[in-house]
């Protein structure tokens, strides 16, 4: 647990420098390198372990997160994206949340950001090059509640719920695989999970009426 | 390391090695027989002038893309643009590792699957990982700056996004029939229930047609039409960066015509082997040699098409994706559900 205090410590060091001065995201680029060397001579003795493992990918994670909003271009912020979703869809699988990992794949980084990507392509947003910072107010506004929702995330870490992690390569009876979701979806969950169906293509009607000019 | 680490890490490996090397193998042999099989269907003869019946074309197709200049066109993201074929190509490469090529064998007293990973979302590892393959298209045309390179990564993941969704549904009914996303559950499903190419026709028919849009071939190669986009979205590449792009295609080929095969025509079962009484490791030899054929038998029904049928205009392509293969899906998903319901399978 130390590990990802120290590491989330670290890049919201580099992110408050980052929106302080407004530089290349090279800086970024030098705050994670520096991270990942200070991670690899911690853990130089267990280099297999889960920890290990579990403080690189997230590293990963936070890492693209924050290019995600730094980078300039947005075709390069999109790709970053869908390598922190990937990193996401690593977690699942340490979690043995299998399902859940593949589902993250085709849904989130497969289907999902296409559509980013697509539009993206179709406005062709290259003028869009250097980044625009709000007014210093904006700035101030952003960074407290960035300060919140930080404070939160560590309350959260702090006093987790839950049952404890099996560790790795073990399977926690009724969770995880195609069946065990299945089960839960179609069976305690059917209600939430229908629900959620018919709003989406409610969405979607919603949508495609008011794309349309003129109803027929 | 303890020794069952060791082992599982000595024998992944083993596997990954031959799978690789078989696969690069035949994606070079594939391009080979695409102009052999091409030049059979114009009534000309094909390449047969490098060694015996032109089979060291491929090698010298190799060296020659190797020898190539490397352009890097001055207006293009230059990071981008050497990341799409990569992006492409390992997922292409990839994708093969969930599929199982037979029984399990017995080698030195221990039982070795013939599959390099036994996961629980088997198919929709595939899946997941093949629609990953669509932003190296997608970044390739962005990435080149060529008005002709961003129609055809445009066209690219609109088209892939439309038949991904009629594949899914196609492959939903297998693995209602199934009751499991294991590759190996489904072929072991067909031994006892029949090949669910009887059974499951209209999803068959529906699957091998969005199988072939998702792999780029004609006639939904739009992506790289050459009457109107040039080269489409590799126009700008050329060299090795070309030849990634030409072997993904054929990788992503043989990938769409193993899960054809498992999925359909019963993988490695062959009917009534049991019955000659074989060895196991022979009667697995036999089973691994059956599934090769199917796959034979797929790799040349897209050679076939690919030069018998024209072009699609790009309004057909996208009201068969949705207007078509969409509803005889979702119909044929009914059915499924009515047969599993009445327990005939």
């Amino acid at each position: 647990m130390h590990l990802l205090t120290g590491l989330v410590i670290v890049v919201m060091a580099v992110a408050l420098l980052r929106a302080i001065v407004p530089a290349q995201p090279t800086l970024t680029m030098l705050g994670g390198s520096i991270a990942a060397l200070v991670l690899l001579v911690a853990y130089r003795h267990d280099l297999l372990g889960t920890e290990f493992w579990a403080g690189a990918i997230g590293f990963v994670a936070i890492l693209s997160a924050l290019l995600v909003v730094l980078h300039p271009n947005p075709m390069v912020s999109v790709l970053f994206l869908i390598l922190n979703l990937l990193c996401v869809a690593l977690f699942y699988i340490m979690l043995q949340a299998h399902l859940m990992a593949v589902l993250q794949v085709i849904v989130y980084a497969g289907a999902i950001m296409v559509l980013f990507v697509f539009v993206i392509m179709l406005l062709n947003l290259r003028a869009e090059e250097g980044l625009r910072l709000g007014s210093g107010a904006e700035r101030w506004l952003a960074m407290g509640l960035g300060g919140v929702f930080a404070a939160l995330l560590f309350w959260a870490l702090r006093h987790r719920g839950g049952q404890a992690w099996a560790g790795p390569g073990r399977y926690i009876e009724g969770f995880g695989t195609a069946r065990d979701m299945g089960a839960l979806l179609f069976g305690e969950y059917l209600f939430v999970t229908e629900a959620a169906s018919v709003l989406l293509i409610a969405a979607m009607v919603g949508a495609v009426l008011l794309a349309k000019r003129r109803l027929e | 390391m303890d020794p069952a680490t060791l082992r599982v890490l000595i024998e992944a490996t083993v596997k990954i090695a031959l799978l690789f090397g078989l696969n690069l193998t035949v994606v070079a042999y594939m391009t080979l027989v695409e102009r052999r099989v091409s030049a059979w269907i114009q009534d000309r003869r094909g390449p047969n002038r490098v060694g015996p019946f032109g089979l060291l074309q491929p090698l010298a197709d190799g060296i020659k893309f190797i020898f190539k200049e490397a352009i890097l066109p001055p207006h293009a993201h230059t990071a981008l643009y050497l990341l799409a074929p990569v992006i492409i190509f390992v997922p292409a490469m990839v994708t093969l590792s969930v599929v199982p090529f037979g029984p399990p064998v017995e080698l030195f007293g221990l039982s070795i699957p013939l599959q390099i990973a036994d996961v629980d979302g088997g198919l929709l590892v595939i899946l997941g990982l093949s629609s990953l393959g669509v932003y190296g298209v997608a970044l390739a045309g962005w990435s080149s700056n060529n008005k002709y390179s961003l129609m055809g990564g445009l066209r690219s993941s609109a088209q892939l996004i439309s038949y991904e969704m009629a594949m899914g549904f196609a492959v939903v009914g297998v693995l209602m029939t199934a009751g499991s996303l294991r590759l190996d559950d489904v072929v072991r499903s067909q031994m006892t229930h029949g090949w669910n190419v009887l059974w499951q026709f209209p999803g068959f028919v529906v699957f091998l047609t969005a199988a072939f849009a998702e792999t780029n071939r004609l006639p939904f190669d739009l992506p790289e039409a050459e009457s109107e986009l040039v080269a489409g979205y590799h126009t700008e590449y050329s060299g090795m960066r070309f030849s990634m792009f030409y072997m993904a295609e054929y990788a992503n080929m043989i990938t769409a015509s193993a899960l054809a095969a498992t999925l359909y025509l019963g993988g490695y079962h062959v009917p009534g082997l049991a019955r000659l009484g074989l060895s196991p490791n022979l009667a697995a030899l036999v089973q691994v040699a059956a599934f090769g054929f199917k796959v034979a038998v797929f790799l040349f029904l897209y050679v076939w098409v690919r030069w018998t049928l024209p072009r699609f205009r790009y309004d057909q392509l996208m009201n068969l994706g949705w207007k078509v293969l969409l509803p005889v899906a979702l119909g044929h998903l009914m059915w499924v559900a009515f047969i599993v319901l009445a327990g005939w399978a």
